[in-house]
């Protein structure tokens, strides 16, 4: 008996050393650690607005020459865009109407089937279900934009055009479907997230109540869950306006406001468009070149415009939580019931609850549904036609007769050091950034402005962070297109997906662990490492997992910066060029004929890549959710 | 208690996650040791160009086992930038340098490797197999909008072109268009792979692309003073196929050591045989 109570005491003395038993020379001590600690996370989240201040003036530096030469206004408002005409025109309104139309439409069709598909996830599939379900939905994250571009283009456009009867597939709808399934399982993931991470009690409470359980997804989980909802609708429409390289291959890029503006079957150009295909060939200092930097600053200023406004939106939303809700927000609500109302009129007065939990259930699984196909016919094409591609050499061997033959070994190894390098610079400086950001401020200026640069730059196509990457890393401090470059640049890239998913999963622990925590004598620091970080470490993984599945995949980011399409070797230092997988993919499908084969092998082989890592991800998160019930 | 155990596994499990992934980076990265040459070069730029520097690579490492050569696309813009920076040792172009190029870089020399045609192409559904270059700038300036204004079937015309920034593009409107505007509903791509996808799969549409990308499209004859040119490679050579184009490689100054090399070899008899394998007009031999 003795014995059995001795055991743990020294242990609990490990566990909390001297917590509250000897408030003098440790005590002093852990105040330090916690102040440098404090003052550490403050510069690391400094960065964050750097980073973007640098971007900004590096784009602007080389964009502000096109508005003296054309002005501003006939820049912004010109109706031509024609760069290489006799008479050169440098107007941008076509552009960015596509740009909104396309993202508008995309949004339209990812919202409802991502929300849908989150609260099934979380709130509707058996464990086991849901444990096979979310880790396929990320692994939709993982599919190169490239490869969602060439199937675009083979399949997708093919199908408009007979489908609708149209000359041409290429269009603002295909670019619009595109873009929808490439953000749903952002969306998805994120909103799963943060509707998971709804307290129990509430739903107990409320089931309690008597309230069906679609009734409590409706009024009492989702409502709770919003702010996070609406983060994950502002990453998945950055994911969806910055996009280049799938849309610039079924839009079709003729630069034509759509005429009328509903004409859905209207080739359209974008914004990311116009320099994803423009920007290779360009000549340096010319007219047009500081025309695609003027696009690239449009580009931010509309990434800006729709994060201010979300932040407004979520704001509002956040705000009076718990209180009565804003007045806007009644109204919706009152309004939507009365529709339902009226809508329900016909079948025999109001819905009961059970046929509307019946129907709300059978569309939300519905849109599951849609989303699976799409990942599963995605995933059948490539294997099916990448298969064959596959054999030892093709693992081992470095490409010969321009990729037609050999292997992609380099391109492997070097998709490993630019994700590596990319993630050992962002994941420490945006882990750190968010618990400054959650844990040490209140709401002031300084904050604010932090969490709008993030924001900003979250929202900031990777194709910008390539040619900022290119201006600032390449020329400007003449790094060469060299690994480091794309590492630094991959890093930036997916540095507010770290930032932001970190900030939301700390901010679902419960003010009640922390305040526990105090009061026993803990300082922050010991608060924030021993009781808020373990439970937030699944959200912070996801942001990791769907990071790393961007990074490995993007073309535009690493294509001014780092990428070679052919080398014998590996690199063996930092100022080196590499080959990697997505460049490699990309340069297979558009400029090299006959290698259909080897593309879909190097696309396999990429997914197989990333499907390893998010293995490896997933399996420590539910191992961590699984101890966590027990 | 046991969040405190729980956090530690986790923390440990996800370091040693990193810790192998980096270790797995590090080990695949040993290999690269053994082979970098005492010399190496790049070459960058034009992605027309950019098979014939790949496949000369191949055979000129070959015969030189310990030399080093990294070929990389980017555009033409890419490449004279690049060699006009000394970021590359040599630059591809399948363009002409611009005013702003040659004041910038004075120093540039431009070594004409082989010649590029310019083939319009039409879904092999189409009945159109010839065309004046009349009704080819009719057709992207916008003037013809059916192909029964042509002598085709009552079908739209679905026009597809180049980016703007193409060196393809630029030569050809130049010498089809006569630098008149093309017609604003064209569908732009940035390379001749999607325009030959997008053809081999559109009935209506017409593009131009370089002599390899024939595959699953119908390629259209000229009308040249009444008579129908087929594109082939004899009547491209003698230049009776009126559309061809230069392509160069860049130096910054005369090239030595490897880069003096391996233009040789792009120049000799073997290194124009592979230009032609590769369906591009050698300018010697």
């Amino acid at each position: 008996m003795k014995k059995e109570q001795a055991a743990p005491v020294p242990f609990q003395g490990f566990g909390r050393p001297g917590v509250g038993t000897d408030p003098t020379s440790a005590g002093a001590k852990r105040q330090l650690v916690d102040r440098i600690v404090g003052k550490l996370l403050f510069f690391v989240a400094l960065f964050a607005i750097v980073t973007v201040f640098f971007i900004i003036v590096f784009l602007i530096r080389d964009g502000y020459q096109i508005v003296l030469e054309t002005g501003l206004w006939n820049f912004l408002a010109g109706q031509d865009w024609n760069p290489a005409g006799q008479n050169p025109a440098y107007g941008v309104l076509p552009l960015i109407v596509g740009t909104i139309l396309v993202t508008a439409l995309a949004m339209a069709i990812a919202i409802p089937l991502s929300i849908g598909s989150a609260v099934f996830i979380a709130e509707i599939a058996a464990a086991r279900t849901k444990a096979a379900i979310k880790p396929a939905i990320e692994l939709l994250a993982g599919i190169p934009s490239v490869v969602y571009g060439f199937f675009g283009l083979i399949l997708l456009t093919d199908w408009i055009r007979i489908a609708f009867d149209q000359p041409s597939g290429s269009s603002w709808l295909a670019g619009s479907i595109l873009l929808a399934v490439m953000a749903i399982p952002t969306i998805t993931s994120v909103a799963e997230d943060a509707i998971s991470s709804v307290p129990r009690e509430f739903r107990e409470g409320s089931l309690a109540l008597g309230a069906t359980r679609w009734q409590t997804v409706r009024n009492v989980v989702v409502p709770g869950a919003l702010p996070g909802i609406s983060a994950a609708i502002i990453l998945g429409m950055g994911r969806a306006i910055g996009e280049t390289m799938a849309v610039l291959m079924v839009t079709g890029n003729a630069a034509v406001i759509p005429d009328p503006i509903t004409d859905v079957f209207s080739p359209v150009r974008t914004l990311t468009g116009t320099l994803g295909i423009e920007m290779g060939e360009v000549a340096f200092g010319s007219t047009h070149y500081h025309a695609l930097f003027g696009v690239a600053v449009v580009l931010l200023f509309i990434t800006l415009a729709i994060n201010s406004a979300s932040r407004i939106v979520i704001s509002r939303i956040q705000g009076p939580q718990g209180t009565a809700r804003p007045t806007a927000h009644r109204a919706l609500v009152a309004a939507a019931s009365r529709i339902a109302h009226a809508v329900s009129a016909p079948f025999g007065g109001v819905v009961s609850p059970r046929t509307s939990q019946r129907c709300a259930f059978f569309l939300i699984s519905l849109s599951v549904v849609i989303v699976l196909a799409a990942l599963g016919m995605i995933l059948f094409g490539i294997v099916v036609n990448g298969a064959g591609a596959i054999s030892w050499e093709f693992l081992t061997g470095s490409p010969r007769d321009l990729g037609r033959a050999g292997g992609i070994f380099p391109a492997i190894v070097g998709t490993f050091y630019l994700v590596g390098g990319g993630l050992a610079i962002a994941l420490p400086l945006g882990i750190a950034t968010a618990i400054y950001l959650i844990e040490y401020t209140a709401e002031t200026p300084l904050t604010r402005s932090i969490r709008a640069a993030v924001d900003l730059l979250n929202g900031t196509p990777s194709i910008v962070f390539g040619l900022f990457g290119f201006a600032f890393l390449v020329i400007f401090l003449n790094f060469g297109i060299s690994l480091i470059a794309g590492q630094i640049t991959l890093g930036l890239m997916i540095l507010p997906t770290i930032i932001r998913t970190t900030e939301e999963s700390l901010r679902s622990i419960p003010g009640s662990l922390r305040e526990g925590s105090y009061a026993l004598g803990a300082t922050k620091w010991q608060t924030i490492s021993r009781v808020v970080l373990p439970p937030a470490l699944p959200g912070i993984l996801t942001g990791a997992i769907l990071s790393i599945g961007r990074a490995a995949g993007e073309t535009a980011p690493i294509m001014f910066t780092a990428a070679i399409f052919s080398s014998r070797y590996l690199p063996s230092s930092l100022s080196e060029p590499v080959m990697a997988l997505p460049y490699h993919l990309f340069v297979l499908t558009t400029s090299v004929p006959g290698a259909s084969v080897q593309s879909y092998g190097t696309a396999l082989v990429l997914l197989l890549l990333v499907l390893v890592i998010y293995l490896a991800a997933i399996l420590i998160r539910r191992r961590y959710n699984r101890a966590k019930v027990m | 208690m046991t969040g405190k155990s729980l956090s530690g596994t986790t923390a440990v499990a996800v370091a040693g996650i990193l810790v192998a992934f980096l270790m797995a980076a590090g080990c695949l990265g040993g290999q690269s040791s053994d082979t970098p040459g005492s010399q190496q070069i790049t070459v960058t730029g034009s992605t027309t160009v950019l098979p014939i520097a790949e496949k000369a690579r191949e055979a000129f490492e070959e015969s030189h086992a310990s030399t080093g050569i990294m070929v990389s696309g980017g555009g033409s813009s890419v490449g004279v930038k690049a060699a006009g920076e000394g970021t590359a040792d040599i630059g591809t172009s399948s363009r002409d340098l611009k005013p702003e190029e040659t004041a910038g870089y004075p120093d540039l020399v431009k070594h004409h490797i082989a010649d590029d045609a310019i083939l319009l192409i039409v879904n092999p559904g189409n009945a159109v197999d010839r065309l004046a270059l009349d009704e080819v700038r009719g057709i992207y300036n916008g003037t013809y909008t059916n192909w029964n204004q042509v002598g085709g079937p009552d079908a739209q015309i679905v026009v597809v072109g180049r980016d703007s920034a193409s060196g393809t593009r630029e030569f050809f409107s130049e010498y089809v268009l006569k630098n008149e505007d093309f017609v604003k509903t064209q569908e732009e791509f940035n390379s001749n792979g999607g325009i030959q996808q997008k053809i081999s799969q559109t009935p209506g549409a017409i593009g131009y692309v370089g002599l390899g990308y024939t595959e699953g499209v119908k390629a259209l004859a000229l009308d040249v003073n009444g008579t129908a040119v087929e594109p082939t490679l004899e009547k491209i050579t003698s230049k009776q196929y009126p559309i061809s184009r230069p392509l160069f490689m860049l130096t910054n100054g005369e090239p030595d050591g490897l880069a003096r090399q391996y233009l040789d070899f792009v120049m000799s008899g073997e290194g124009q045989q592979i230009v032609a394998s590769l369906d591009y007009i050698p300018v010697q031999g």
